[in-house]
Order: structure tokens, then C-alpha cells, then sequence
């Protein structure tokens, strides 16, 4: 999953990037309030991590116009303005969630999964398709109960399919989705990831729209 | 010995109030009293020459008997007379010897007879035939009526006092009611409560207390106001370098077989410590500061020196970024500070330049004398500010954007506070010398030199 990190202190956006990557999500890090709204502006971030002291454009003004402007990336303020009423006018202003400085990177992780499994409607932690089972906190894979290795990469890919259950995605958006700046991607690199992940869970999983992706299809559910 | 209880205003009013009337009625009575008496006096001497009078015409008459004295009932104890003639008694009274009551000129007399009794004795004579009449009258007599006088001036006045007292505490009570109803007033308010006491229906007497006491108020409540922001401000900052500490240390316990980003992230657990504890530093000079600028006892401190040994201090800085210091300060000058204050100050403007100075960069400190004040320049060879950014330092927590080093904004807050407790100027610009920032900072110099 690919996040936005909008954090100005540079020794606290510097651990909050390495941390969320071992927690196993693409961190883009912006160090301006500006920067922060192009940023999330553009859609390709699964959430954003929103300091609200940032410089040239304070963290609620991000907010406040990203959310007139109709952008539903769920966002969860990070910052050390804990007074109640600060608290509900950051929630107000359209924060999925709002959590004071210092935190817990293992819960800030959870937390930021749990704001994208909402936004996208799902429940549960887990996501299903036929005898495949994904759990994005523990980033394993079941297939018929019995748990497949998959790269990180791999992972990353199925994850972004199963999470947009029954929606085609493109080879850019995906790319987009799963790499934070800096990586350079091969033409073919989620062809080559596709490739596996269909000998490793079998070919059905994952199919095919000619010209315009790749989907995994929502189940109908059995009368 | 316990203090004495001074005295609440409804009892001085009353004592007052009282003491003066009691005083008044009596130096009155006490006049009126004397005037009674000489009215009494005039009248019943009067009376006596009367009597004289008509006993004189009687003795010269052909009645040479010696004639019973009439009966005088109940007053004849208080009145006597004796009537002579050539020599001889002729008539007197029952209560009166043969000896004359007096032997002196005609005239008015209070004299002191056998009776051991004081009594007021006209004497009159007359010759052709040699007639001396005497009449006497009790002085005891007299008396009796001013007594009644003092008691009919005295007794209402013992009656009146205590109804004129409470009265007067009555009086004094409703008048006192405002003040009452003012420290109830106080008396209920809560130590959050800073708005103005209100002067509606206040008297003109109050009116300037409660404004100054609404002065006080509004000093304090600024006071108060200033020290939750400081807290807030304060607790604000920490948790940035503490919620970097938490998560850089996280980072190294997750970073498992990275050795590179293990080691990363323990050194900068490592400087977020040394942040958060120079911060903690600021925070509590500053607060010191604010608290009580007064107390910093300023005597003359040479600020060569001072600087000298704030460089000495910092060299190690410069040194690890290859930032060269040097410090023009030989001729002693003397500014009236605290020593240790004045160091807070130029290590502050020295940090600040070295910290926000590229590698490599040369920091000045220059300290001389000019006519009438000390000049220490702190020059860098760094980027410098903008015109926006210099208008905005001093404000607490205020950094300038982009930047890389780890600081609060505090050290000019601190700067600009001690600026203020020395009556220094600070001025800041571009270095004409070294292209950098330059502060220049003005003092008066100290009275006596050192």
C-alpha cells in the first residue's frame, strides 16, 4: 500500500518513513503543507499520514480543501495538538482519524490499515476470493488453508487486486500503488509478478482484461 | 505579641462618630451650665439686695423693737439675715448668730460659716441712722438648680446615646453595603475567573479601588494566559522529538537483519535524546526568565571574556562541521548583566549562527567599545534570512522553513527576553563581511568599568 507521509520535523518523518516501510507500505514523504495536497490530490496514495504544524499550508487547510474538492483519500492526522476541541475540528474538518504524537508505530500501522480497509468497505482484515485468503497485517497468503511465500512485491500486487475486488486495474496504476518515488519499474516487472503469483495460487485468481488490466473478481455470493 | 487587630471600619465610623457627639453635647451642656449659673447668680443676688433692701427701709423706719422673725417655713433654714443698727443688733434671723456673717465693704459675699456651709451674703449700710443689714442665702441652694439643670441636659442624653448609636451602627451598615456586596463578589469568584469586577451601581468611593483591582486582574489573567501558552507551546514541542525518539527507536527494534538502517536509526535516537534535552534546557531558562526578570542582579561583566569563553565552549561544534570560529574581543568592556545570563545570550546567537551555517562556514564574534555603548556582532558566512523570516524570529517556536537542523525556535525567544531585562538593542541583517546573517547587539555601557 502506498502511503503519503506529510511531516515537516525531519528526525520524526525520517522514523516514520523507515518505520511504516517495515510495516510493509510504500512511503512517499512530503515536508510542506502544498506538497502534501498536490500529493494527495493525485489518487494514487491508498491513505496519507498528515502532520498539521506543516509550513506554506497548515495540515487543516490541506484537509479542508482537499475535502471540497471532493478527494475521499482517507487521511489520518498525526500531531501533537492534543486539546479536545482541536481534536474535533481536525475530525470535523475530515480526518479519518486523529492520533496525538508520540504513537506507537505498530498501531499507527494498524490504524492505517484499518482507514483504507474502510474506505474500500471491506470488514475485515482478511480478503477472500475463492481459496485464496489475504491477511495485510501479518502480509501472508493461505491458498486451501495452506500459506504461499510471496515476495514482497508479490504480496504488494495481490494485495492492491484484492483490495479493489471486481475493479480493473492498470499496469500504471498498479505501479502506482505499489512504489514510492525512486523506484525505477521495468516495462514488464508486473507482467513478471502476475506470472507468478497465477503458478503460485493457481491461473484463475487473477484474470486478464485485454487492453486494460488486470482484476480479481468479486464473488457472487452462494444462495 | 500579637498585632492588634486593626480596628473594621463600621466600628471605627461608629467610635468616631460617637466619641464626637458625646463630646459635642457635653462641652454644650458644659457651656450652657455656665451660663445658667451666671443667670442664677445674677438673679438671686438680685433677690438678696432686694431683701436687703426692704429690711434697710424697715430698720430706718420708728420700729426700734426687735421684731420676731417672721416664719420662713421650709426655706428658713436656706435664708438668714441680721439687721444692726448703730452697732447694736435689732433683728436676725433664727439661724444666725450675733456676730455679723460679714465685716467687709458692701458688696456680694461667699463666705464660709460656722455651719460649716457656704453662703452667698450681701451687705448693705447706710448712716443717719447707722443701719447695716445682712441677708444671707445657702449656696447649697443654688446649686440644687443647676444640678437639675445638669440632670434635665444629662439624662436625655444618656437616653439618646444608645439610640443615637444604633442609629448610627444601622446607618453605618447600609452604608457600608456596597463594600459588603464587593467582597462577596470576590469572595465567589474562582481563580479561572479573570474578567473585570463590574462597576455598575458602584459608589464614587469604590469605583477607583475596584478599577485598580480590575487592573491588577487583567495583569495577572495576561500573566496566567502567557504561562498556558508557554505550558502548551511547551508540550507541544516536546512531543515532536519525543514521538521522533519512540519511532526512530521502534524503527532500529524492527529493523532485524538491516544492520544499516539499525545503526540509522539509533543515532538518531541518539541526537533526538540530545534535542529533546536541549530543549528542556530552553524551555526552563526561558521560563526562569519570564517568571522573574527582576532578580537577574546586573553588575559590570566584562563581555570580552564572556564571549571568549563561550567560543572556547562551542569550538568543538564548529570543529566536527569544519566551520571556523573566530572571536575579536581583546579590550574589556564592560555591560551590566549576570555573568551567566550574558553567556546564555552569546551562546545562544553563536549556536544559532554555527547550527544555521553550512559546513565549512565562517562565524565572527566581534565585541568593541563605541561612545557610550558595547557592541557584540555575531556575523556568518551562512544563507542569511529573508526580510519575512527576520520579522517573525523571537516568536517562540518560530523556525525557518527548510530547514535541516533540529531547534525549537527557542533560542531567540530567549535572546530577545534577555534583550529585554538589559535594555540591549539587537539588530539584524545581512553581514557585509561575510555574506551571512549578521546580529548586532547594542549594550549601555556599565556605570563603572571593571
Amino acid at each position: 500500500m502506498r502511503i503519503l507521509l506529510a511531516e515537516d520535523d525531519a528526525m520524526l518523518g525520517d522514523g516514520l518513513r523507515a518505520g511504516l516501510r517495515q510495516a510493509g507500505f510504500q512511503v512517499d514523504w512530503v515536508r510542506d503543507g502544498m506538497a502534501a495536497e498536490r500529493e494527495l490530490a493525485s489518487g494514487v496514495y491508498a491513505a496519507g499520514v498528515l502532520d498539521l504544524g506543516l509550513p506554506l499550508k497548515d495540515g487543516l487547510d490541506v484537509l479542508k480543501d482537499l475535502r471540497a474538492r471532493k478527494i475521499i483519500t482517507p487521511i489520518l492526522v498525526l500531531t501533537a495538538r492534543d486539546a479536545i476541541p482541536d481534536r474535533v475540528v481536525g475530525l470535523d474538518t475530515g480526518a479519518d482519524d486523529y492520533v496525538i504524537k508520540p504513537v506507537d508505530l505498530i498501531e499507527l500501522a494498524a490504524r492505517l490499515r484499518s482507514l483504507v480497509r474502510r474506505s474500500l468497505g471491506h470488514s475485515q482484515e482478511t480478503l477472500r476470493h475463492g481459496a485464496v485468503e489475504l491477511d495485510s497485517a501479518s502480509r501472508s497468503v493461505w491458498c486451501r488453508g495452506e500459506r504461499v511465500p510471496l515476495s514482497t512485491r508479490e504480496f504488494d500486487l495481490l494485495h492492491a487486486l484484492m483490495r479493489h475486488m471486481g475493479r480493473v486495474l492498470s499496469r500504471e496504476q498498479l505501479e502506482q500503488q505499489m512504489y514510492s518515488w525512486g523506484h525505477e519499474v521495468e516495462s514488464n516487472t508486473i507482467e513478471v509478478h502476475i506470472h507468478h503469483l497465477r503458478k503460485k495460487l493457481g491461473s484463475e485468481v487473477i484474470q486478464t482484461v485485454r487492453g486494460v488490466g488486470y482484476v480479481v473478481q468479486r464473488e457472487v455470493p452462494e444462495a | 505579641m500579637k498585632p492588634a487587630q486593626p480596628l473594621s471600619l463600621q466600628t471605627r465610623l461608629l467610635l468616631l462618630a460617637l466619641g464626637f457627639a458625646t463630646a459635642i453635647w457635653v462641652a454644650a451642656g458644659a457651656f450652657a451650665l455656665r451660663d445658667a449659673q451666671y443667670e442664677i447668680d445674677e438673679l438671686l443676688d438680685g433677690h438678696l439686695a432686694q431683701a436687703a433692701a426692704l429690711l434697710m427701709v424697715h430698720a430706718q423706719g420708728d420700729y426700734d423693737d426687735v421684731f420676731d422673725t417672721p416664719v420662713l417655713q421650709k426655706f428658713a433654714p436656706q435664708v438668714a439675715f441680721q439687721v444692726y443698727v448703730e452697732g447694736i443688733l435689732s433683728t436676725r434671723s433664727a439661724n444666725v448668730g450675733v456676730e455679723p456673717m460679714v465685716t467687709q465693704p458692701d458688696g456680694f459675699y461667699t463666705v464660709l460659716r460656722d455651719d460649716g456651709e457656704l453662703w452667698r451674703v450681701v451687705i448693705t449700710r447706710e448712716r443717719e441712722p447707722e443701719v447695716t443689714v445682712l441677708v444671707g442665702e445657702k449656696v447649697e441652694s443654688r446649686q440644687a438648680i443647676l444640678w437639675a439643670l445638669v440632670r434635665s441636659l444629662l439624662g436625655p442624653l444618656l437616653v439618646a446615646l444608645p439610640l443615637f448609636g444604633l442609629a448610627l451602627w444601622w446607618s453605618v451598615r447600609k452604608g457600608l453595603e456596597p463594600l459588603r456586596a464587593l467582597r462577596g463578589t470576590l469572595a465567589q469568584r474562582t481563580p479561572q475567573a479573570a474578567e473585570p469586577v463590574s462597576l455598575k451601581g458602584m459608589p464614587r468611593e469604590l469605583a477607583p479601588l475596584v478599577q485598580t483591582l480590575n487592573g491588577l486582574l487583567e495583569r495577572i489573567n495576561r500573566m496566567v494566559q502567557s504561562e498556558r501558552r508557554f505550558t502548551a507551546d511547551a508540550a507541544h514541542e516536546l512531543r515532536t522529538p519525543i514521538a521522533a525518539i519512540r519511532m526512530q527507536a521502534q524503527v532500529a527494534l524492527g529493523a532485524g537483519d538491516d544492520v544499516e538502517e539499525r545503526v540509522h536509526a539509533l543515532q538518531t535516537t541518539l541526537a533526538g535524546c540530545d534535542r529533546a534535552s536541549r530543549l528542556v534546557d530552553q524551555l526552563l531558562t526561558l521560563a526562569r526568565l519570564e517568571a522573574n526578570p527582576a532578580t537577574q542582579v546586573a553588575a559590570p561583566v566584562d563581555l570580552c571574556a564572556v564571549t571568549r569563553r563561550v567560543a572556547g565552549e562551542l569550538a568543538h561544534v564548529a570543529l566536527a562541521r569544519g566551520q571556523e570560529l573566530v572571536v575579536q574581543a581583546e579590550v574589556p568592556c564592560a555591560v551590566a548583566a549576570n555573568e551567566v545570563l550574558l553567556g546564555v545570550l552569546v551562546r545562544n546567537l553563536t549556536d544559532n549562527a554555527l547550527r544555521y551555517s553550512p559546513d565549512g562556514a565562517r562565524v565572527a564574534l566581534t565585541v568593541q567599545a563605541e561612545p557610550g555603548v558595547v557592541v557584540l556582532e555575531v556575523q556568518d558566512s551562512g544563507p542569511g534570512m529573508s526580510d519575512e523570516s527576520i520579522a517573525h524570529l523571537g516568536e517562540r517556536f518560530f523556525r525557518v522553513l527548510g530547514n535541516e537542523q533540529p531547534g525549537s525556535g527557542l533560542g531567540w525567544s530567549i535572546v530577545r527576553r534577555l534583550l529585554d531585562v538589559y535594555g540591549a538593542q539587537a539588530q539584524i541583517g545581512r553581514s557585509a563581511e561575510l555574506g551571512g546573517l549578521s546580529v548586532t547587539v547594542r549594550w549601555p555601557v556599565a556605570p563603572s568599568g571593571i
